[in-house]
């Protein structure tokens, strides 16, 4: 099935090819397991690009990180997108990073995407994998160690088991078939509603908890497709002075604030903070909280509808009761 | 957060955001009505509350400050038209987060007081921080590991 859609995907592209200037897609790392980013300047590159469960990373913040891929004059970029990174794309858009008339957009349908570190936990961390095979559900490895199956459902990514969104919301072609999500919007935030059944010291306690394992690495920040102030961050600046250099519980709390209050209203839940953190920090659930704050105040969710305006950068002068 | 010894023991630490236009002049006016305020805050003062970045709240309350006031121009009243709007979104998405970290949302506080309201600043700094001396002290996050400046820092 995914050698199905993975040759839909090289067809379209060699369709689209002449108006089109780069590919943003993802091609097999170095084991069955690794997918990395690839950027496709020639038709006889497509052939690299592949497209299944493993295809994990949100490319679009490719597309405004410096060096960000751009398209030549009077050409588009294409850019394979998921549900989700589909809407990082529209949030781009709403902000006017992006130029949606210089996109070709590749949706991607996605039953979810898998985690290979869980993967690796049940193999053994040793073992060398030969090929990985999914159908119906289930994952099949041939590794060093011999076969193993395991169900999809085990290993899939925190954000996937909670994903609404699976279906590309934006894009000028979409390869695969529509899929059913996983839970429904009005499950979305079950999860904060059962961490907001502890007492105040609980919460604060497992905080320090999470994030005294936090070794600053930034790669949250970083892998974020909207925090795109990079050099200019305020948790690196000296001037002025938010966070020291000294590995403290009190300044990684201020660093991770700083992170969640700038996509305040803006994340659109993708994941790839959680995704990226090497010492396994929820640091997704922080940005739920603040999306949950913004569906209940301001009806609002990020990265759905290009033309709406983020709550936090507008107003409304008559609302009450704020 | 080292006590200084200059905080008798049982001041609190208040911080107070007041809006150049409206609140600094009403706590001026209640100043010079001579209306007996309670000396717990400290006043900051900035040139609108749409200046009120939600990260100078969370890092009081983070370095163990025990309550962070903020208070401006009453909506639709803004020198600068529109300032408080803004504000008042992200305060309140705030004011709704910071139990989320296991912050106390009681110790934060935003109002609207305007330059002529002497008696009403009175009423909300009284009442502001003796909701925070009932609360007592803010913990705080990592507050006893010794950092900024300190040689005992490692």
């Amino acid at each position: 099935m995914w050698n199905e859609i993975t040759e839909k995907l090289h067809e379209v592209l060699r369709n689209v090819m002449p108006q089109v200037d780069v590919v943003l897609g993802w091609e097999r790392g170095f084991n069955p397991l690794r997918i990395k980013p690839v950027v496709v300047r020639s038709e006889k590159d497509i052939s690299r690009l592949v497209w299944n469960p493993f295809c994990v990373q949100n490319l679009t913040g490719y597309l405004v990180k410096n060096p960000a891929v751009i398209a030549g004059e009077g050409k588009k970029v294409a850019v394979c997108v998921k549900g989700c990174d589909s809407r990082s794309l529209v949030a781009l858009i709403q902000e006017h990073f992006l130029d949606r008339d210089r996109l070709l957009i590749i949706g991607v349908p996605c039953q979810g995407t898998i985690d290979w570190r869980l993967v690796m936990k049940k193999i053994g961390n040793t073992t060398t994998v030969f090929n990985a095979h999914i159908e119906d559900g289930i994952l099949r490895i041939e590794h060093s160690g011999g076969l193993e199956q395991m169900s999809i459902e085990s290993v899939l990514l925190r954000r996937c088991l909670r994903c609404a969104y699976p279906n590309p919301v934006i894009y000028d072609v979409l390869i695969g078939e529509t899929v059913t999500p996983r839970i429904d919007k009005s499950e979305l935030y079950r999860n904060v509603a059962q961490f907001e059944q502890k007492s105040l010291e609980e919460r604060r306690n497992f905080w320090i908890d999470v994030l005294s394992r936090c070794v600053r690495c930034y790669a949250c920040r970083n892998a974020c497709p909207l925090c795109i102030c990079q050099d200019w961050c305020i948790a690196e600046r000296r001037d002025p002075k938010w966070v020291t250099q000294r590995p403290t519980i009190k300044d990684i709390f201020i660093f991770h604030s700083i992170h969640a209050l700038h996509l305040a209203g803006r994340c659109t839940e993708c994941g790839e903070c959680e995704r990226v953190c090497p010492v396994g920090i929820p640091v997704m659930f922080i940005k739920e909280k603040l999306n949950e704050i913004n569906l209940r105040l301001f009806s609002y969710e990020a990265g759905l509808d290009p033309q709406a305006v983020p709550p936090l950068l507008t107003f409304n002068p008559h609302e009450a009761g704020i | 957060m080292e006590e200084k010894s200059t905080t008798s023991a049982n001041e609190m630490k208040i911080i107070g955001f007041l809006c150049n236009w409206c609140s600094y002049g009403g706590a001026d006016t209640a100043g010079v009505s001579r209306l007996k305020q309670p000396t717990d805050l400290r006043v900051i003062r900035i040139p609108c509350t749409g200046r009120m970045d939600p990260l100078f709240v969370l890092k009081a309350l983070i370095s163990g400050i025990d309550g962070v006031l903020v208070s401006g121009c009453h909506p639709k009243d803004c020198h600068y038209a529109v300032g408080n709007f803004y504000a008042r979104r992200r305060l309140e998405v705030l004011k709704e987060f910071l139990p989320f970290l296991g912050i106390d949302a009681d110790r934060f506080h935003y109002t609207w007081v305007s330059a002529s309201e002497g008696q009403r600043w009175q009423e909300v700094v009284t009442e502001f921080s003796q909701r925070i001396h009932e609360l007592g002290r803010n913990p705080g996050v990592g507050t006893k590991t010794k950092t900024e400046n300190s040689v005992e820092a490692y």
